[in-house]
């Protein structure tokens, strides 16, 4: 550990990756690395999500406010988000308006006119722009799901009709959690597990067996030829402590030692399809960079004795 | 649906197993399909008599306390008012006579244009009318025309309108299904029982009082112990107490100013012989001791005979003022005697026998009691209880408005009769008013005061405006019991829980504070009974063996084996083998033979059997035992779950039985079938029963402190969520509506048997226990941002405000322009349509006009020309501007009705979706209120390895002293109903029969499906990314958003209104009043000495004034502002005259100790 998390040659490998989900290890860095990539990838990654709603007609059991509030958690595909400019520093436009440089509008009209009750989806949010659209979650093999419909936004029934334009604009989930790309981010640190052998071998097979049940997860096996206990899946284990706890109680503490490793992380990506997760980890890194470079700019100057007070100093002294 | 059932039945399996013993971990059964441990396991007949609670409550509802006994007085008990008064006959011409031969009451209606059009509750409510029912009666009368007299009859005259109760046999509700219901606007799960007075609805409370009509043996404050009745019949209401005081027997009587001798009373009713007196209260030589100061006392006022008696009791009578005949004088005690004492007991015939005997077995009861403390009665034992309902009360109001009626009618009859030039034609029916009965419900019933002028009854706060601040409130509000009496405060018995109490009312439900314990709630099961005809039970007594009470001596009164049978509070006779007889009429019953709410109590220690058939006693179903085996078998399930067989089936099958309080002494109840004995009589059908529907709502109750349970109660009253179906319909005054509401995911029966899972009041919150920030002490939650964000916690407000074209004496009306749209006003009108009404769907702010409307100036003076050629400069605007906090409030909708008045009515919903802010209020189920602390980004939020993330922290310390196992027990059950899909269960005392989830089947869950068994996580701290060195307890709760909020309570103040009086700030959040520096601030800045800031806050601040002070002789002067001096009017004149500046409160102190001849003078020195 001494100094090797000083090293700052983090190593990225991939372990499985599909559109909206990523697993990969960050090895040779810190928590506080991989921790800034993960609070970057929730809270700063930009994605585009209805931010203004216009209704024109409303007649469903849905109020404006909550139909609004629905459309703007719909996911929108937002590729061209890093490309794009917030609304309120695009020169374009005066920063209220709508241009192509940071907007996209949607319409939606439905009317129910069956006696069945019409769902309104996603599907029904029209936009000129093709590059952003809601995400499409249906299977490429095209089979028949519920998902293939899109997200209900409202149900309609006979006579009743929804009729809106919309607008969406770029942002970063710091601001509303629409923006988030990500579904799920989180990481956690390799375990290291050894085995005392020499202990282990004390045990019979019976109480082999009762020690690798009591962990919750699997992590442990007995090898059916050698009697052995192995370890199979070091990261199936939750630092529940509950097969460390179960030696104790067996009479044989050591039997295992279990630490984290505090350079190793594997971190879980899920995306909500805004962005492919690989992207969204890409991006992410992106955005910390820029982050950073503004640090360092701002180190150089003068300025920064302005920026920071004292900090400033105290900041390049230190 | 179908995969719950099933994974229900795989738990009860579990359950099963784990409770045969251990060796069962998931035992598979063998091929060959037979278990040898399952066989030779014992054979615990545990039959889930579950099933018959949704059963009971499908045939019952919730209110059918309320139903029962509103359908009861419609259907029974009108038309026994109506025929006890059936004649109005005028008082000089005999033979002229209506007479009512029928009465019923038609379907609710309301008059259009003279003609009677059916009528929806829904439609009542936005319009402001009443839900009533013509009451039509069928009538025979004479018809003088032209001196010729005529038999007439009349079918179908309404004589005037009763409110409906909603769902009851006469509603348009009544047998409708849901989508019947849903074309009516009306919601199926909404309980009905209440009724609708003028658009709001109203609920008569249940009243609990003492039972009438029974001898109660208690002490008063004296320490005297007496025996009180108090009688009720059709005609009288009377008290009558025979206390023990100075060791004689005295009796209490309003017609007697003073206590009279009892024994003097038992002569006068015509008990000459001492002998007999002592024979009719037992030979036990004890009560002959105590009855002897008496004795003694009657011979020496020398009172031997009946008429000593009686001339000794005349002088003491009440000299009444207004002595209808003087003549009748001599036969006033007698009168008394037979009337007002003891009313309950007739008097047929003048005979006083009966009368006698009860009055001794009075006099031996309280004997009993003074020899052995434990024969007391308790005032607060439910069995001494009855709960009067809506039909009671009505009929009460009803026979009073009828009579009155009557009497009117008569009145204006012989009016017409004496004018000797009266017309040709007398039309009887036209004397009939239709308004004294519908006026006089309809006014009795929205404010809730029950003057009834015989019974000298008056009675306020009887109706309530129906709570609709979320569906449980409501369920809630329909189940009360409320005391009538005013309990005095010393005393706490009333307020205990008791034992009696048992699976009637709810042992949970009460409020805190003053009313606690006092006002209570029915308990799920708990059935109010109605009046039974009293004739057929009567003689089916005697035919069972009851001696006759006329042919009976004293002596063999109390003979040892005899037991005194007491029916409705009337001795009957006596009878030698009571168990036999109680047996008897118990199997009459079970076999349906006679009402099946009759109660037989065999009380071993009084020697009598007490036969009830009144109403007001609240009963409860139970499984009949025979030798402790269950009557309910498997095979009666099963036919119930097949729909062959139905809750009023296991009744008439003399399976299930109802019992009151009184019976349930008489029997062993056992819990479980398992638990029965040979002795047990009754099996409990659901132990959960004894909790009421809202603290059913509480998941594993049993595992939390009580008081824990009780605040629950309350506060499960405050949470939003959905009210009803229809609640988008509904003109409430104010709503409040959760957006996203969610179904529990720990539910319990109760909740799905009231409908809780359709109609929720919470959202399932992913909880994490530990400590975050700081900003969560003090019961303060953290919430994540994000959560928030996707629509936790969001709500919905709706207020309604109304507007009404008010139209004037003198023809002229309000009138609504079309906006202004160029002028001042324009800015705040731009919401309005050209109709002059604020359109749907805008934005409205604070400020803007709603409406507008404008009024004429002159609304008394006719004016000449017609009204609606006025001239514009005849109005003046009264536009109507919105008062409300917080941005974007919508204009939801505008209803057009006609108020009670038919003036023109607007009705404005506004609406405003808020999300959780700091200071807003949520709790749990389980008496657990926070608010919320700080709202903090999800990056920041702590975070697991499967990448959950909490919506709510609560901090850990909220857990030791308020002792909610039950809590933890939720959070540990949801967690494991998210993860393997099945939601969980956790009824109260549910583990044995399956209801409740067991910790150990839940910790199962949770290890199969990764979790820790103890629902802790390894969590990293979403701030640094490190591992927090604690397990964290983390898993979803139920949680309730309240209905406070500080959107609606912030406030502060600078500058702004004063009270005219004083000139000081005015007080209160909605007067925008100032924050006062109370005494014990003001006593803080005294101690530090801040007199600056004391005289800034208590002067500058608030009300300065410059007086102007006469140095010579102290009084207050005036400045003269011709002069620019100040002038004493007392001196004349202004030489020596200061300036001083003190409160205005104290400038009019003095002048008000002035005006009343005090004269304060202000003594100036320099300073």
């Amino acid at each position: 550990m001494e100094g090797m998390s000083y090293a700052r040659t983090p190593r990225v490998k991939i372990r499985e990756l599909k559109d909206d989900y990523a697993k990969f290890e960050l090895r040779d860095t810190d928590a506080s690395i991989a921790n800034a990539l993960r609070r970057v990838m929730i809270a700063e990654v930009p994605t585009i999500a209805i931010d203004l709603v216009e209704i024109e007609v409303n007649s469903s059991v849905l109020n404006d406010e909550f139909i609004a509030h629905r459309l703007g958690l719909i996911p929108l595909t937002s590729e061209r988000a890093m490309a794009m400019r917030f609304s309120r520093d695009c020169d374009a436009c005066d920063g209220d308006g709508q241009c192509e440089f940071c907007s996209v509008e949607f319409h939606l009209r439905a009317k129910c006119i069956s006696d069945q009750t019409l769902d309104v989806t996603s599907k029904d949010l029209y936009s000129p722009d093709h590059t952003v659209v809601p995400v499409d979650f249906s299977d490429p093999s095209g089979e028949e799901s519920s998902e293939q419909r899109g997200i209900i936004i409202v149900k309609l029934r006979r006579g009743q009709e929804l009729r809106l334009r919309a607008i969406a604009r770029k942002g970063i989930g710091k601001d509303h959690a629409k923006w988030s790309p990500a579904a799920t981010v989180t990481f956690m640190y390799e375990p290291d597990i050894h085995i005392n052998e020499d202990l282990m071998e004390t045990l019979t097979l019976e109480e082999k067996r009762t020690w690798v049940e009591s962990s919750p997860t699997r992590v442990f096996d007995i090898d059916a030829n050698t009697h052995q206990v192995l370890v199979v899946d070091p990261e199936a284990y939750t630092y529940d402590d509950e097969v460390i706890k179960k030696a104790e109680a067996m009479g044989k503490p050591g039997l295992v030692e279990i630490s984290a490793k505090q350079d190793s992380f594997i971190f879980t990506v899920e995306s909500t399809g805004a962005i492919k997760a690989s992207q969204l980890v890409l991006n992410a890194i992106e955005i910390l960079k820029q982050k950073l470079d503004a640090v360092r700019l701002s180190e150089d100057t003068v300025e920064a004795d302005d920026q920071f007070g004292e900090l400033g100093a105290h900041m390049r002294g230190g | 649906m179908g995969l719950n059932q099933e994974s229900s039945e795989e738990q009860k399996k579990q359950n099963q197993n784990s409770s045969l013993g251990k060796q069962l971990p998931n035992h598979q059964v063998g091929d060959l399909g037979i278990d040898k441990q399952f066989l030779t396991a014992p054979i615990k007949s545990a039959v889930d008599k579950f099933q018959l609670l949704p059963e009971f409550l499908k045939v019952r509802g919730l209110v059918k306390q309320h139903l029962d006994s509103f359908n009861y007085f419609v259907r029974t008990e009108i038309k026994k008012i109506v025929r006890a008064n059936n004649r109005i006959v005028a008082s000089k011409h005999p033979n002229i006579y209506l007479r009512f031969k029928d009465v019923r009451i038609d379907k609710p209606s309301m008059m259009v244009d003279g003609t009677d059009a059916e009528v929806s509750p829904h439609y009542c409510r936005v319009s402001d009318l009443t839900y009533a029912a013509p009451i039509k009666v069928s009538i025979e009368y004479i018809q003088v025309s032209h001196g010729e007299t005529s038999k007439k009859e009349k079918n179908d005259v309404v004589i005037g309108r009763i409110p409906i109760m909603l769902r009851s046999c006469r509603c348009i509700l009544y047998g409708k299904d849901e989508a019947e219901l849903a074309k009516l606007g009306e919601c199926p799960l909404d309980p009905g029982g209440y009724f609708i007075i003028k658009g709001t609805e109203k609920v008569i409370l249940i009243q609990e009082q003492l039972s009438k009509n029974r001898i109660i043996i208690d002490t008063d404050k004296n320490g005297n112990i007496n025996a009180s009745v108090t009688s009720s019949t059709e005609a009288t209401k009377s008290k009558t107490v025979i206390l023990m005081k100075k060791e004689k027997i005295w009796l209490q009587l309003n017609q007697f100013p003073k206590e009279v001798p009892i024994m003097v009373v038992m002569k006068a009713m015509g008990m000459e012989s001492d002998q007999e007196v002592v024979q009719m209260l037992g030979r036990d030589p004890r009560y002959g001791s105590l009855l002897l100061p008496s004795i003694e006392e009657c011979a020496k006022n020398s009172i031997y005979t009946q008429q000593q008696a009686l001339d000794y009791l005349e002088t003491k009578v009440k000299k009444s003022s207004y002595t209808s005949d003087s003549s009748e004088k001599g036969d006033r005690a007698l009168s008394v005697l037979r009337e007002v004492f003891l009313a309950n007991v007739p008097v047929r015939q003048n005979n006083f026998r009966p009368k006698c005997i009860y009055v001794a077995v009075m006099i031996r009861r309280m004997m009993d009691a003074i020899l052995n403390k434990d024969a007391m009665d308790d005032k607060d034992y439910v069995g001494n209880k009855r709960l009067e309902l809506s039909g009671q009360l009505l009929a009460l109001l009803f026979e009073d408005l009828f009579k009155t009626m009557i009497d009117d009618a008569k009145r204006g009859i012989d009016k017409n009769l004496e004018k000797p030039s009266r017309g040709s034609r007398f039309d009887f029916p036209y004397y009939i008013s239709r308004d004294t009965i519908t006026v006089g419900l309809e006014r009795a019933l929205s404010t809730g005061n029950w003057d009834v002028k015989r019974f000298k009854m008056h009675r306020t706060g009887m109706t309530q405006v129906l709570q609709r601040l979320s569906f449980i409130a409501t369920m809630g509000h329909v189940t009360r019991v409320d005391p009538h009496f005013k309990k005095s405060m010393k005393v706490s018995g009333p307020r205990a829980l008791q034992p009696s109490q048992w699976g009637m009312l709810c042992p949970c439900d009460t409020p805190e504070g003053a009313h606690c314990g006092l006002v209570k709630n029915l308990a799920l099961m708990t059935h109010v009974t109605t009046d039974e005809e009293e004739g057929p039970l009567i003689s089916l007594c005697y035919s069972l063996g009851v001696e006759d009470l006329e042919l009976l001596s004293g002596e063999e009164l109390h003979t040892p084996d005899s037991f005194l049978v007491i029916f409705n509070g009337v001795i009957l006779g006596k009878h030698r083998r009571p168990q036999r007889f109680a047996t008897a009429m118990r199997k009459l019953r079970r076999a349906g033979k006679i009402g099946e709410f009759v109660s037989v109590f065999v009380n071993e220690k009084q020697h009598c059997v007490y036969i009830a058939s009144d109403g007001g006693r609240v009963c409860r179903p139970l499984v009949i035992a025979d030798k402790g085996i269950s009557r309910v078998k498997e095979h009666h399930m099963k036919e119930l779950v097949d729909g062959v067989r139905k809750f009023d089936d296991f009744l008439r099958d003399g399976l299930i039985e109802y019992l009151d309080v009184n019976e349930e002494n008489n029997s062993l109840i056992a819990l479980y079938d398992g638990n029965a004995t040979p002795e047990t009589t009754h099996i409990e059908i659901e132990p959960f029963t004894i909790l009421g529907v809202i603290a059913g709502l509480i998941p594993y109750p049993h595992h939390n402190q009580s008081p824990r349970n009780t605040y629950q109660c309350a506060m499960g009253k405050q949470a939003m969520g959905n009210i009803a179906y229809n609640q988008l319909k509904r003109m409430d005054t104010l709503l409040y509506l959760l957006v996203y509401p969610q179904r529990p995911l720990l539910t319990t029966r109760t909740i799905e048997l009231v409908g809780y899972d359709k109609l929720g009041a919470g959202q399932n919150a992913t909880v994490a226990v530990m400590s975050y920030s700081g900003y969560d002490i003090e019961d303060a939650i953290v919430m994540n941002k994000s959560s928030l964000d996707r629509g936790f916690g969001r709500c919905i407000v709706l207020k309604k405000f109304t507007a009404i074209k008010q139209k004037y004496e003198n023809n002229t009306s309000d009138r609504i322009l079309r906006p202004d749209r160029t002028g001042e006003n324009a800015g705040r009108m731009q919401i309005l349509d050209d109709d002059g009404l604020a359109s749907p769907g805008e934005i409205i702010r604070a400020n803007d006009i709603y409406i507008n409307k404008q009024s004429p100036i002159n609304t008394r003076r006719s004016i000449g020309s017609s009204a609606a050629s006025l001239p514009d400069n005849a109005y003046r605007p009264s536009i109507q501007t919105f008062k409300g906090e917080g941005d974007n409030w919508v204009v939801d909708r505008v209803v057009l009705s006609s108020d009670k008045n038919t003036n023109l009515c607007f009705k404005f919903v506004m609406r405003h979706t808020r999300r959780p802010e700091i200071g807003d209020k949520f709790s749990s189920r389980h008496g657990q209120k926070g608010v919320c602390g700080t709202i903090i980004q999800q990056e920041d939020f702590p975070f697991s390895e499967r990448g959950i993330c909490p919506d709510l922290i609560m901090n850990p310390h909220g857990f030791p002293s308020r002792m909610t196992v039950g809590k933890m027990i939720e959070l540990l059950g949801g967690k494991a109903g998210v993860s393997c899909g099945r939601f969980h269960y956790g009824s109260a005392f549910g583990e044995p029969s399956g209801h409740a989830d067991k910790v150990e089947c839940i910790s199962e869950t949770l290890v199969k499906h990764g979790f820790s068994y103890n629902g802790k996580d390894f969590i990293y701290s979403g701030i640094t990314g490190c591992p927090l060195q604690a397990y964290i307890f983390m898993g979803p709760i139920y949680y309730q958003r309240l209905k406070h909020m500080v959107l609606d309570k912030m406030h502060a103040r600078g500058n702004g209104p004063r009270v005219m009086l004083t000139r000081q700030p005015t007080e209160g959040r909605s007067r925008n009043g100032g924050l006062r520096v109370g005494e014990m601030e003001r006593d803080c800045l005294i101690a530090y000495g801040a007199s600056m800031l004391i005289f800034e806050r208590l002067m500058l601040s608030s009300d300065q004034f410059q007086v102007q002070v006469c140095r010579e002789c102290g009084l207050l002067g005036y400045y003269n502002h011709k002069l620019k001096t100040g002038i004493c009017s007392l001196c004349k004149n202004g030489d020596s005259i200061s300036t001083l500046s003190l409160p205005y409160a104290c400038k009019l102190l003095i002048q008000e100790l002035q005006s009343m001849n005090i004269v304060p003078r202000l003594k100036l020195a320099e300073a």
